[in-house]
């Protein structure tokens, strides 16, 4: 007995003309409230004004001693204070020029281990050790170190900050110059590209989005490890320091010393908002004009 | 099939007034996986003469994309040579451009044109930023991409990616033009239309191409000489003309005898494997 299901044969069609009139817009505009919510600053920054509204109404509510967690507004008030007759922006000045320093260094140093990474099968073996060896120890664990080596002052920190950025630039890079795709080194050779020009106009954009995520990852940590370092040593090495007012982290902990919550917690804010502005406007603003206007990595 | 290939022989020394622009001598190649050490082609010879829409035609694993790589200069023959216009081949150079498969050919960080004129610039065809932006808008506009020069790659259609890569490898005027397959990723009607616009495009400037692909029909279609290889490792089966023959005659007599003709010599050798294989394994059973 034949249980399988069987064709049915039904008759043909064929539209004779297409109704145009009945469809409705093809492309219709999104409403107001939809474009807005599909912006990524809008979205987050909403986030932002919810958390610091509920930080607001707890400490007003409670009752919570402002030694412990000082309100919002009092801590805006003492960032404006900071910023106005304190000297706010210079210390955050001191710290990102000593910052930039190091990630700089940092940078031609990771440039140089990754050429000879790609280059020759021992700087390849040098620097998986090297990373396997280093990458997991904490840069501020170094400061000690670094100020039994170079004394107290800024270029401890320097040092520092090298060992946060070089490992994690270079392990990017390289993982980015070993995974572009064997076509495109076809293709590049195929039109005479050779030795550093091969490099600089087809690996280095090839590699650009592992490139970039290096950088990104690298400026977190020498970011974290600035500060850190300032804030456990920063006394010491602010009063040796050509400048005098020290950096930012220095600035939260002669704050806590002097029991200044509000401006402790001002000194947190600049942090993190310095983060902020680096990490959403410089870096996303070099992502927009590069690997995602390329179609490399997707927002 | 020998009387084929003397044929084929007798062919070429009748054309020997022109001589070939390319002119691979007894071939073998041999490429190194972790495991094995791999004959790809064994003793192949053929010879490109100018304006040839010259095939390789086989099934996987006859050599034809690995012979198409050595042609290019991305390996060294350990036997053999290949020469092109009397100079033999030893590493890649923009006088062979070839065609890849993959989309990611083109350079995701350039437009389309800067793709073009990237070529252009490196490759030494042009020495002016404004000569290679004419030449490239040119050949833009032969491949109908004029309005898409400004484009990045990740917006086009598989089929424009590799209108773009055509376009780059024609700008470049080089003594051959290289293709791998160059269709085999896209959908059939795309493919199909891609077809007729490379004939096209030949008929404009009359470029030599040396042309890889497994399928039967297309070989039929794009060639005007095909050569059939036979897998494990490649080696020259024959040497067939197809000039005559393009998209109007698909279904024509003519086009299908060819078609099975070709067909059956592939086949025989599927045949003779599989047989060998079901031996073996009641050999071992």
């Amino acid at each position: 007995m034949n249980t399988l299901p069987q064709t049915v044969i039904r008759p043909e069609f064929e539209a004779s003309d297409l109704d145009a009139a009945n469809h409705g817009d093809v492309a219709r505009r999104l409403t107001a409230y939809e474009r807005l919510s599909n912006m990524d600053s809008v979205r987050k920054f909403s986030i932002l004004i919810l958390f610091i509204a509920a930080w607001e109404i707890y400490t007003r509510a409670s009752g919570v001693s402002h030694f412990l967690l000082p309100k919002f507004s009092d801590t805006a008030v003492a960032l404006f204070q900071a910023i106005w007759s304190e000297q706010l922006l210079i210390m955050v000045w001191n710290s990102i020029t000593i910052l930039v320093t190091g990630y700089a260094i940092g940078l031609a140093i990771a440039a140089v281990l990754t050429t000879a990474a790609i280059t020759t099968r021992f700087g390849s073996d040098l620097l998986s050790t090297l990373t396997a060896m280093l990458n997991p120890l904490p840069a501020i664990a170094l400061l000690p170190l670094a100020l039994l080596w170079f004394g107290l002052g800024s270029e401890s920190i320097v040092f520092t900050l090298l060992h946060s950025v070089i490992w994690p630039v270079a392990l990017n890079a390289h993982t980015g110059f070993m995974s572009v795709s064997e076509t495109q080194r076809m293709v590049g050779r195929n039109y005479g590209l050779r030795g550093m020009t091969y490099v600089v106009k087809l690996l280095i954009p090839a590699a650009f989005p592992s490139i970039l995520m290096g950088l990104k990852i690298g400026w977190a940590f020498a970011w974290r490890t600035l500060i850190a370092a300032e804030l456990v040593f920063g006394g010491s090495i602010s009063d040796t320091a050509e400048t005098q007012s020290g950096g930012l982290g220095w600035f939260v902990f002669s704050n806590q010393m002097d029991m200044q919550i509000p401006h402790v917690f001002a000194g947190l804010f600049t942090v993190i908002l310095v983060g902020i502005f680096v990490e959403n406007v410089i870096f996303t603003n070099i992502e927009i004009k590069t690997v995602r206007r390329w179609g490399m990595q997707t927002s | 099939m020998g009387q084929d290939v003397q044929a084929a022989a007798d062919n070429s020394s009748a054309a020997a007034a022109v001589e070939p622009i390319l002119d691979v001598d007894g071939v073998t190649l041999q490429y190194k996986t972790k495991e094995h050490l791999i004959t790809a082609t064994y003793r192949v010879g053929f010879k490109v003469y100018p304006a040839d829409r010259f095939v390789l035609l086989g099934p996987s694993g006859c050599g034809k994309s690995t012979l198409l790589k050595g042609v290019a200069g991305y390996m060294t023959p350990v036997e053999g040579a290949m020469r092109l216009k009397g100079r033999e081949i030893h590493e890649p150079g923009p006088d062979r451009v070839m065609v890849f498969q993959e989309f990611d050919q083109l350079l995701p960080w350039k437009t389309v044109k800067q793709n073009i004129t990237f070529a252009l610039m490196n490759g030494g065809k042009c020495s002016t930023q404004k000569d290679a932006d004419e030449l490239a808008m040119e050949y833009i506009k032969k491949v109908k991409l004029d309005q898409f020069e400004d484009t990045y790659p990740h917006m086009l259609s598989g089929g424009m990616k590799q209108r773009v890569a055509i376009a780059r490898g024609m700008a470049m005027e080089p003594d051959i033009l290289l293709m791998d397959e160059p269709f085999a990723a896209l959908d059939a009607l795309t493919r199909l239309q891609m077809q007729e616009e490379l004939l096209q495009l030949w008929e404009d400037t009359h470029f030599t191409v040396l042309f890889v692909t497994h399928s039967i029909e297309e070989a039929l279609i794009i060639g005007s000489r095909i050569l059939v290889l036979s897998p494990h490792p490649g080696q020259v089966k024959a040497e067939l003309n197809a000039h005559h023959l393009n998209h109007s005659n698909v279904g024509d007599k003519e086009f299908s005898e060819l078609q099975s003709k070709i067909h059956n010599m592939l086949f025989a050798d599927r045949i003779l494997e599989d047989e060998l294989a079901a031996a073996e394994g009641a050999a071992q059973s």
